[in-house]
């Protein structure tokens, strides 16, 4: 029988009895089987097969001529022969003629080492060429864009980068010009390769066509060591690869086994070339102490008992605050040394972030994984712009669109994705009209999948609640909350609150000393607050990776590890927890914030039991139920899902502060603080930035060539004006992320709902 | 060319074709008629007005070797250089050309009048060696002098109206 009762169709493969799924191609059988076909073309996360680079020829009895195992799907008795002479003979012949036009210049090739190309020729080759013939020259490399460079010559067209491109991106960008004897990628009239996604095709090329240009000549494999882990851009938590070398973060690629229940193995290019941020100029080498005698550096050891000595003192009322990027043992032995300081006076700890009152019942809907989106029949995205925010996501979306989904993107802002998809725009602040809406398109789904923007329901709890009661509503249902902090959900699990209350007892003095872990409360909402504030707290420590605005005042500075660095968990916005690994360590005076904060309560005389991420864990799975059952082994390569928590009701909706223009915040992809600090990143860099409709411009009497300035409750800006006619009047859409343009400071605290006055910037305020 | 003119142009045939990216040639061969060869915003309407990408329109346009994305000259001259023109004497054809022409090989004259090419087979081995000019009958056999009487009687011709390549 070659057909069994679990479904599976038998098939021999060279003599061996190979059982398969049906549908399945011959080349991932073979696979399963332990039987290496080789391939150059075949990847499935890029669609059907098409059998493009011919290498995986094999011979299957009684069909004629010999088949492409990619693209032939496993039949019932089918015999299959993969070595025999014939097959070899076609293998021998395709990687001559690949070779045919190759240069052969593995010894100064990036790829050198780790190409597939190379491999398979050792393999499966012939040996040596019989071709006399000269090869083609192109001069090189061709920029394709400032971050991916092209070697034309080495290109053995297999079209994987192409169809990422067409299929995957969907940025119709690169295609094959000159088919025939001189086929070459290339872009419409030679223009940059422009995305946030273009460093996949580097590591979908199975040659060293296409290469990195920062990574260009920086590294070969044999000297690098690579870590698996995961990206801290976003609250995706994109699985990635850190290749090291000599202590330093070289390269950063897509993990060669994706995690297929997150992203799938793309990166996008920010998480990709933000590595150069660790050795950025403003980057913390060595801790400060400023004191009596003086502003100087310390040893790491004399740092660390001075901030004991100085949070244990008797009495000391002790504020902590956490960057949205921290890992979860950090918050916890945060929690832990908030207990032990002031001689029995415990301190408060915050994160920075937003509080998500009014979110309890969207957040009570059943969640749904990365990979649910592949399957759902009705995908809709409520606010926010995941193609900016979450950029991965947006290959996912796209994804399931071409599976035959329904993609609705609902929100004030115009996304990449509103092209191809339907896109339903919504008055800015209004939100709430759009319930029916999302009513309508999800009558009569099965498994909808609702993407939704934790900022954007935030400021409007009405819309919230009336969304989540239509999703509840709708049988199969699922939700995605598109977090805006990285560590919101892991942070938010362990019960750590939101800082509006630790701001407010450092506005009435109630804090004497305030210790910052991996934030710049100056830079981010209502900067100018948390500065005054930060004042009035006699004491300054700060656990930073790179200058803040406090750094200078600080009396304390304990240059800490960034995620890259670091080891711990962190909890992705689907509520995956995953973890960091470390791969390189590039400030010498550093440490990881977990690892001071342990030092701290070992000289505070009152010492933590942990002595490692794992065992911080361990103890903080047994205290939070969220993550009850869980520890680095469970977590593994994959990530583990921890438990929902129980959220607070419901509350009333919420009135925007200040007069004006309602603003709509955005989140440029290359336009955070890591962008700005990557010089990988410079060419495509984008500025903060207040973008207008054109009437509503008209009306204020401002040139795209001129600057504004910006007024909200929290203070000004002054900054460059973008005018787009896809965007709402009655609105300023403001571009946040570059620390320095001060554009973040204008939000309040709790991000919540803001108006600002914009007006032409005098004269002064531009040439500053 | 606008992307207007080419909708309005691709209109009537649309039903002929199944997928619509056979559209695409017909496009082109438009709107090089108007100035000879393609510039990037002459693409970029055929895109637009076939729903394509730029780059897949770029990508198509460079496989055609009758398609131009350099500009050319008024005219194009194609000498056929395979077997049968070859070995009839193609090679004086063309050298004769480039001398009479001022030109250095393959290229175009910097009055912007001639384009000479050299090219496969164009399929009139019984008249070779033989020359095409634009998408005109092939003209031979020839002697070198006939090729440059050729070159003189099509300098005193106006420019057509719309270009056939």
């Amino acid at each position: 029988m070659a057909e069994h009762d679990d479904g599976l169709i038998v098939l021999t493969i060279n003599g061996r009895e190979v059982r398969a799924p049906k549908g399945t191609m011959l080349v991932d059988a073979a696979k399963a089987a332990g039987i290496e076909i080789p391939i150059f073309c075949y990847e499935p996360r890029l669609g059907a097969p098409i059998g493009a680079c011919r290498m995986c020829l094999v011979e299957v009895e009684g069909m004629r001529g010999l088949q492409t195992a990619c693209s032939t799907p496993v039949a019932p008795d089918m015999v299959v022969n993969t070595e025999s002479e014939v097959a070899k003979d076609a293998q021998d012949g395709v990687l001559e003629l690949l070779l045919a036009n190759h240069p052969l210049d593995c010894p100064v090739c990036d790829k050198g080492g780790e190409c597939p190309l190379q491999d398979r020729t050792f393999r499966f080759g012939p040996g040596r060429t019989r071709s006399l013939e000269p090869k083609l020259h192109f001069p090189k490399p061709l920029d394709l864009s400032p971050l991916v460079a092209l070697d034309r010559e080495r290109c053995i067209a297999c079209f994987r980068c192409v169809r990422f491109s067409q299929e995957v991106a969907e940025d119709g960008q690169l295609t094959f010009q000159e088919r025939g004897d001189h086929t070459e990628i290339a872009t419409f009239s030679g223009d940059p390769y422009e995305g946030r996604f273009t460093g996949n095709t580097i590591d979908l090329c199975p040659v060293g066509a296409l290469t990195s240009n920062p990574y260009r000549f920086v590294s070969r494999p044999w000297d690098i060591k690579n870590t698996p882990s995961v990206c801290a851009g976003c609250s995706m938590g994109c699985n990635l690869e850190i290749t090291e070398r000599e202590g330093e973060v070289k390269r950063l690629t897509g993990r060669p086994e994706p995690n297929m229940a997150v992203e799938e193995g793309w990166i996008c290019d920010r998480g990709r070339w933000g590595y150069p941020a660790l050795r950025s100029a403003d980057r913390l080498q060595a801790p400060v102490l400023a004191d009596a005698v003086g502003r100087r550096n310390v040893p790491l050891e004399r740092a660390v008992t001075e901030a004991s000595g100085l949070l244990g003192a008797r009495g000391a009322r002790v504020g902590i605050l956490l960057g949205d990027a921290v890992t979860v043992e950090t918050g916890f032995l945060a929690g832990e040394l908030a207990d032990r300081v002031g001689g029995g006076t415990p301190a408060m700890v915050a994160r920075t972030g937003i509080p998500g009152h009014g979110l309890g019942p969207i957040r009570a809907l059943p969640g749904a994984q990365m990979d649910d989106i592949d399957g759902a029949d009705v995908v809709l995205v409520v606010g926010g712009d995941p193609c900016t925010q979450q950029p991965v996501a947006e290959l996912r979306i796209r994804k399931a669109r071409r599976a035959g989904a329904h993609v609705a993107v609902i929100g004030p802002r115009p996304t990449a994705l509103d092209a191809s998809c339907e896109a339903l725009r919504t008055t800015p602040g209004h939100l709430l009209d759009a319930a029916a809406v999302i009513n309508e398109r999800l009558q009569g789904s099965q498994r909808a999948v609702v993407l939704w923007d934790e900022a954007d329901l935030a400021a409007e709890p009405a819309a919230a609640e009336a969304i989540a009661r239509v999703v509840a509503a709708t049988p199969g249902a699922r939700a995605v909350e598109m977090c805006a902090d990285v560590s919101g959900a892991g942070l938010r699990a362990l019960g750590i609150p939101a800082a509006g209350d630790l701001l407010g007892a450092l506005e009435a003095g109630d804090i004497d000393i305030l210790l910052t872990i991996g934030t710049d409360p100056t830079t981010g909402p209502a900067g100018d607050r948390w500065a005054a504030a930060a004042d009035r707290a006699g004491t300054i420590i700060e656990m930073a990776t790179h200058r803040t605005g406090l750094t200078d005042r600080a009396a304390l500075v304990l240059p800490m590890l960034a995620p890259l660095e670091d080891e711990g968990v962190l909890v992705s916005m689907t509520g995956r927890a995953q973890r960091l690994r470390p791969g390189a360590r590039e400030a010498a005076g550093a440490a990881a914030a977990w690892e001071l904060i342990v030092g701290i309560t070992h000289r505070i005389g009152n010492p933590v039991p942990d002595r490692t991420p794992a065992q911080a864990f361990r103890r903080l799975a047994e205290q939070h139920a969220a993550f009850a059952g869980l520890d680095y082994r469970a977590i593994g390569r994959e990530g583990a899902v921890i438990a929902a928590v129980p959220q607070d009701p419901g509350s009333p909706a919420r009135e925007p502060v200040g007069d004006g223009l309602l603003i709509v915040p955005c989140a440029p992809v290359f336009g955070d603080a890591v962008a700005h600090r990557s010089d990988a990143l410079e060419a495509v860099r984008e500025p903060s930035r207040a973008a207008l409709a054109p009437a509503e411009a008209e009306r204020l009497g401002v040139r795209t060539d001129a600057r504004v300035r910006v007024t909200t409750p929290e203070g000004t800006a002054v900054l460059p004006l973008e005018i787009d006619s896809r965007l709402h009047e009655g609105a300023v859409y403001l571009m946040v992320g570059d620390p320095s343009s001060g554009a973040a400071r204008l939000l309040p605290e709790d991000r919540g709902p803001v108006r600002a006055v914009v007006s032409a910037a005098a004269r002064e305020e531009v040439g500053a | 060319m606008t992307a207007h003119e080419i909708e309005e142009y691709l209109a009537p045939m649309r039903h002929e074709f199944a997928d619509p990216r056979s559209l695409i040639l017909p496009a082109l061969k438009f709107a090089q008629g108007e100035s000879g060869w393609l510039p990037a915003e002459d693409m970029a309407a055929v895109a637009e007005a076939t729903g394509f990408s730029q780059a897949y329109v770029e990508s198509v346009a460079t496989f055609y070797d009758r398609l131009y994305i350099e500009p050319v000259g008024r005219r194009v001259i194609n000498v056929c250089v395979t077997l049968s023109c070859m070995l009839r004497g193609s090679d004086e054809i063309f050298d004769h050309l480039t001398d009479y022409l001022g030109l250095d090989g393959e290229g175009t004259t910097e009055d912007g009048m001639f384009t000479l090419a050299k090219v496969q087979c164009i399929g009139a081995c019984d008249r070779a060696p033989c020359l095409q000019i634009d998408s005109g009958e092939q003209i031979g056999p020839l002697e070198p002098a006939d090729a440059t009487c050729l070159v003189d009687d099509l300098r005193e011709q106006p420019a057509p109206a719309r270009y056939e390549r």
